[in-house]
């Protein structure tokens, strides 16, 4: 599955521009969908769907995109000013590498320190400050190369260090993509019959909020809903405990509540028994943060009962999302737990 | 009707962990309802059937509160708020957990206005291990429930918001006959954004949606400029940050309320959403405003009422379900 997380994550595709994504994921799972009907929604959602009429509806969701930057202008110099796609710390975009759809490389530039004012080197930098650097010399030379509303992300390597640490951008949440691109095999290869009427939304627009996955749900109407996702952790930096949120190699994350959704308590319970059960590694969360697709899921249409299993991400939003590959094993049992144990 | 209000407030429920308080309402209005359900969510959705248009009436019965997050090696808990709660009121205030185990709220410095995240919950525990036994993370605690009166009609005390609006159902529901068809909806997670009316709106479909909640008054020091007083009668909202009440529904229950000589005031809610906005927004849409009971100092553990704005807002929910 690393190998799939690698290719994934690597895969173009911020919010809004998940074509290369979606496209990957249905080559992957296309020898697995005899049995399923696929179906590719008008926001860009891609649902495979496990038809077992009657039982209860479960859905399980993750989202293609990932943060980047849109053009928004381009400089007499050639330079690209931009917008972000997404939530961002400034500090995080200063100096990094970045490359657009159509493969155009460039850097992220901001005003050299000997000409920033006292202000602007004391205080937060701005992304109305910075620039994208394609090494274009003109408007026109620019303009040959990109456009208006053209997309960058990261220009990002895939990395193992550490322990079992994984790095890469795009994490969130393609590690969710390739967590359901292996459980839509096992599924199709299973002998045992799935106790759910079962859907998989690889979902679109989850980083601007917008959240493909509130349309998926409307048309799933699903009675239970499991989010595979990544959450911010701060377990480094010398930060007090109790604001650590969660700590990477501690396994999966089944949330109680974040800014988003106070989880259904007897779904997180059941998953903690399964957990328990199969001696597969959980933690729950130790601070109230963040949010993901599951607070648009459990309201839509009549609710529904939700849970989110994430893995802890150091640096999220960045080239270097860091992840623990064995957390990112703990998602993927405790995922498939849930997938073939009836919910009593 | 006091009786009702305080076995109410003295279930403490939480915002998302509302399962006691749903059981007491299901049990008063089991006798008076044609039908009860319990949606995925969580919201109970009462039905008097009837043929007429189909109005739906809604009360949140969750509540600001706290969930644990954090047990430090002393002992000491830390939480996070849920819901919009002010840290004025929290300090040095008696909390109490979803099993009964009381505790302080103090703040870790006492200069500072502090955040909620900065204070701690001591339950008199000397360990970590001795506080585990008592309480787990993700368990609730709440402000120590409490209900008195003051001088006249005047009430003080804690969750008024929104226990006062789900005893104004509760008791609408015993006193109504009407031949529209009418549905109840007790909804949950209000505080944390009106989580729980949308579905429940979705799944009801109302022609008509009513929200029954608290509202802020103008008429005490630092309250904001408001033309709303207590003990001048339950109001008739006609905006709040989330919503602005459908006009022709608006003007319909102020004929009612003036055929039927009930107290009402004109309430523009300065800051604050209610599950009025869902109610219009969900599914096709629908036409919605609220009733209000006048709450002097929301959210903190000294809201006030006077009872005489409630039973006006009774006799206005049931004249709105036979006259709608």
């Amino acid at each position: 599955m690393k190998e799939l997380l690698k290719r994934l994550s690597l895969a173009f595709g911020p919010s809004g521009c998940e074509d290369s994504v979606r496209a990957m994921i249905e080559k992957e799972i296309e020898p697995y969908i005899k049995n399923a009907e696929v179906i590719k929604d008008g926001v860009g959602n891609l649902i495979v769907h496990f038809n077992s009429e009657g039982k209860p509806r479960l859905m399980v969701s993750a989202h293609m995109d990932e943060v980047g930057f849109m053009v928004t202008g381009i400089t007499q110099n050639g330079l690209l000013k931009f917008g972000a796609v997404g939530g961002f710390d400034p500090i995080v975009l200063s100096a990094k590498r970045v490359i657009s759809e159509s493969g155009v490389k460039g850097n992220i530039i901001s005003k050299p320190i000997h000409l920033l004012t006292k202000e602007e080197s004391e205080g937060a930098p701005k992304i109305s400050n910075m620039s994208i650097d394609i090494g274009a010399d003109s408007k026109k030379e620019a303009e040959a190369l990109t456009f208006i509303g053209d997309y960058f992300t990261f220009d990002s390597d895939f990395v193992e260090y550490g322990e079992d640490l994984l790095k890469c951008k795009a994490l969130d949440d393609r590690l969710g993509c390739a967590i359901m691109c292996q459980l839509i095999k096992d599924v199709s290869e299973s002998k045992s019959e799935i106790p759910f009427d079962l859907y998989f939304s690889f979902s679109c627009k989850e980083e601007v909020g917008y959240s493909g996955a509130f349309g998926a749900s409307a048309q799933i109407k699903p009675d239970y809903a499991i989010v595979i996702e990544s959450k911010a952790v701060s377990d480094i930096f010398g930060v007090p405990d109790e604001k650590k949120v969660c700590t990477l190699g501690d396994g999966v994350i089944i949330s109680f509540a974040d800014k988003g959704a106070i989880y259904d308590r007897d779904l997180v319970r059941h998953i903690m028994r399964l957990c328990d059960e199969n001696k597969i590694k959980y933690q729950t969360n130790k601070f109230i943060s963040g949010g993901n697709d599951s607070a648009n899921i459990q309201k839509n249409a009549s609710g529904c009962r939700v849970s989110v299993l994430s893995a802890a991400s150091r640096y999220i939003h960045s080239p270097a999302d860091v992840i623990s590959y064995s957390d990112f094993l703990t998602i993927y049992e405790a995922s498939r737990a849930v997938i073939f144990t009836e919910i009593k | 009707m006091v009786e009702l209000i305080k076995k109410l407030i003295c279930t403490p429920s939480v915002s998302g962990r509302e399962d006691k308080i749903r059981e007491v309402i299901i049990n008063e209005i089991t006798p008076y309802a044609s039908e009860i359900t319990v949606d995925a969510i969580g919201n109970i959705i009462a039905r008097k059937k009837g043929n007429g248009k189909r109005v739906m009436f809604c009360a949140h019965m969750d509540q600001i509160g706290f969930f644990v997050t954090f047990i430090d090696d002393n002992g000491l808990i830390k939480v996070s708020p849920i819901g919009g709660v002010s840290p004025l009121s929290a300090s040095y205030s008696e909390v109490v957990s979803e099993s009964g185990v009381y505790g302080i709220m103090v703040p870790e410095s006492a200069k500072d206005m502090p955040k909620i995240e900065d204070m701690y919950i001591d339950i008199g525990a000397k360990t970590k291990k001795q506080a585990e036994k008592k309480v787990q993370i993700g368990d609730f605690f709440t402000p120590v429930p409490k209900i008195k009166r003051l001088m006249g009609q005047i009430y003080v005390g804690t969750p008024f918001d929104d226990r006062i609006g789900c005893a104004v159902l509760i008791e609408a529901m015993k006193q109504i006959k009407s031949e529209n068809d009418l549905y109840f909806v007790f909804s949950v997670q209000e505080e944390v954004g009106l989580r729980g009316s949308r579905p429940a709106a979705f799944t009801v479909a109302p022609d008509i949606g009513i929200a029954l909640d608290v509202t802020a008054t103008g008429d005490k020091p630092g309250s904001p400029k408001m033309d709303v007083k207590l003990g001048k009668g339950c109001t008739i909202k006609i905006k709040d940050s989330s919503v602005i009440s459908s006009p022709e529904l608006v003007k319909q229950m102020r004929e009612i309320a003036n055929l039927e000589k009930i107290k009402f005031q004109n309430e523009i809610l300065l800051r604050g959403g209610t599950d009025t906005a869902s109610m219009q927004t969900a599914g096709k849409g629908a036409l919605a405003s609220a009733i209000s009971i006048p709450t002097a100092n929301i959210h903190t553990s000294c809201e006030m009422i006077d009872m005489g704005d409630v039973k006006e807002a009774v006799r206005l929910t049931c004249a709105l379900a036979n006259k709608l």
